[in-house]
């Protein structure tokens, strides 16, 4: 019988012998092809819950799967493989290791909010993306992203300092992403720099280099921030069964 | 006065018509073939009644009370009517026991059957201790036992209710939809998840269709408070893998079979015509309409007209039917029916 739907037949779930023969018939190579079975056999129950404890997954409930959230897509139009009405099925059902099939196409929502105006269930779709994105990474499906990273660092820098020194910003996300400090475009950036600048200017920019600049009395904000940040920290872990290791 | 008014029936849409009836003044005798009157919300057990959440026992309980005490009518149990003839504003009416009755006109309110699930043996019921009805579930609720796998008493864990068992379904020759299922599913769903909190309650759907107000209620409510997962699928087979039971199908949104193991299923049975349908037809001289229901003569002018004159029907005699509806159609033929004699016996006046 021909197969109609070939689309759903998927390379790993093919199985083929290289050698085989049975009762004297070499059935090697395709010859002796079988699909495995891609049935559903479990729904993780607490799937929605998980998403739902994280922020902008709250409403992930509501969605009755018109697809409004789809056919807004920005992304979408481009990757019709970005379905975000397709993973609030999966997620509300509980079918992770579909959803797990997505991790590197889920993260690229690029947050334009259409599908939070579309969705007649006030689903608000963005959050549930910013919020299962989050999900794959606490649970470690994915690694951080640079833009992630550099978030940290920026953030980092605030939190401690109340300040943001642009270099040490860079530095410091060049570092955790693995780059050279040494790329052509800093370089004449920073030789240009040291043409044009001001003296004065310039040994202002080395010391602050050399010794960031804090905001006075900043200490009492940085605890409050940090004693925040680690409460909601732990909230979203402890809601997604991990172990409560804090802000890093 | 005139003849008394004949109601065949004692559900909700029978007792309403003879509570309309008897409360203006007329006398009603209320014909019942089983020992008591209630019809299918008392006779099957009921548990909590949609909408209001009230018990049958209680909600119908209270309407039986309010006939039985009314000196307007005369309830006659465990009888059926056997023969009909005569003309409107004349007819006689004899009944199984013995004894004949004359009456001006008459009410059909003989309601439906469940669909035996037996007839779609693919989905369990019969094989399968643990694949039981909606009917069932009611009476595991309202018996005060609470919601067990009949095998081994066991609390079940996960829950799968099917809908549409019975209905929508030409291979049974039931293309109908028995509009309450849904919503009645869903009723239950939250039910169970009240009792049994760590149960997860899955319902399999081709269309939700608890329509009007019920959709707040019962649809939602039963997601964004229960908890109750709806899936879009129509189950292929109900098999066992010597443990649990094994649910087979398609998750048509994501295009994907399942095969997904479950403690208890339950089908949400549909409305079939009553099974003496046939028998009422020609006892009655009243056309059915081509699915084996009562037929109605129009649906505008008189609302209750069956195809002979003088013979009315109300409630799910004439389809699948809500309960509050039956109630309402049974006020609807009272007054149809009081109306009729009226002008039967002001033209024979003339």
């Amino acid at each position: 019988m021909p197969i109609h739907e070939k689309s759903l037949i998927r390379p790993e779930n093919l199985r083929e012998q290289e050698n085989l023969v049975i009762e004297g018939m070499d059935v090697s190579g395709h010859w002796s092809t079988f699909i495995e079975s891609r049935a559903v056999t479990d729904y993780n129950e607490a799937l929605q819950e998980e998403i739902a404890a994280l922020p902008g997954g709250e409403n992930i409930h509501r969605c009755w799967q018109c697809g409004s959230c789809t056919n807004a897509c920005t992304v979408n139009a481009v990757n019709p493989e970005f379905n975000p009405r397709y993973w609030i099925y999966l997620i509300r059902l509980g079918m992770e290791d579909e959803l797990l099939r997505d991790k590197d196409i889920i993260w690229q929502c690029v947050s334009c909010n259409k599908c939070t105006y579309a969705c007649p269930r006030d689903v608000v779709p963005e959050g549930v993306m910013k919020a299962t994105a989050h999900w794959l990474e606490l649970k470690g499906h994915t690694p951080k992203s640079p833009s992630m990273l550099f978030d940290e660092v920026f953030a980092g820098q605030v939190i401690k300092t109340g300040r943001i020194e642009d270099g040490l910003v860079l530095r410091d996300f060049f570092k955790r992403t693995g780059q050279p400090l040494n790329q052509p475009w800093l370089v004449a950036m920073v030789l240009g720099l040291v043409k044009r600048f001001p003296l004065a200017y310039l040994i202002k920019l080395g010391i602050a280099t050399i010794r960031p600049d804090r905001t006075r009395g900043w200490g009492r904000a940085r605890d409050a921030i940090n004693e925040y940040a680690e409460e909601v920290e732990a909230q979203n872990r402890k809601a997604l069964g991990l172990g409560a290791k804090g802000a890093k | 006065m005139s003849e008394p008014i004949l109601i065949v029936g004692g559900g909700p849409a029978g007792l309403s018509a003879a509570h309309a009836a008897a409360s203006a003044g007329r006398k009603v005798i209320l014909v019942e073939k089983e020992d008591r009157l209630g019809g299918a919300p008392i006779l099957s057990g009921y548990a909590r009644l949609v909408p209001s959440h009230e018990w049958a026992a209680d909600a119908i309980g209270a309407m039986v009370k309010r006939v039985v005490e009314n000196p307007n009518v005369e309830v006659r149990l465990n009888t059926q009517v056997q023969a009909f003839s005569g003309e409107p504003g004349a007819f006689t009416a004899t009944l199984k026991d013995g004894g004949n009755i004359s009456a001006a006109s008459t009410i059909l309110t003989t309601g439906f059957t469940h669909f035996d699930s037996v007839n779609k043996p693919e989905w369990g019921f019969g094989t399968y201790p643990d694949v039981v009805t909606t009917t069932q579930v009611e009476q595991m609720i309202s018996s005060g036992r609470g919601v067990r796998c009949p095998s081994d008493g066991r609390k079940p864990d996960r829950v799968a209710i099917l809908l549409c068992v019975g209905s929508r379904d030409r291979q049974i020759g039931r293309e109908w939809c028995s509009k309450i299922c849904c919503t009645v599913s869903s009723n239950l769903a939250m039910e169970i998840r009240e009792e049994l909190p760590n149960s997860n309650v899955y319902i399999y759907y081709m269309d939700i269709r608890t329509f009007g107000l019920y959709e707040g209620e019962f649809y939602w409510g039963s997601q964004e408070e229960y908890k109750v997962k709806y899936i879009k699928a129509r189950i292929a087979e109900v098999t066992s893998d010597g443990k649990r039971l094994l649910v087979k199908g398609e998750d048509t949104l994501v295009k994907r079979p399942i095969s997904i193991p479950f403690d208890m299923v339950v089908h949400a049975v549909g409305m079939d015509p009553n099974v003496d349908n046939m028998t009422l037809s020609s006892v009655f001289g009243v056309d059915l309409n081509k699915y084996g229901y009562i037929g109605r003569a129009n649906t505008y002018t008189t609302l209750c007209q069956t195809s002979r004159p003088g013979v009315f029907v109300a409630g799910a005699a004439s389809g699948p039917e809500t309960i509050d509806d039956s109630i309402a159609q049974g006020s609807a033929a009272a007054i149809a029916a009081l109306n009729f004699a009226a002008g039967a016996v002001s033209a024979a006046a003339e």
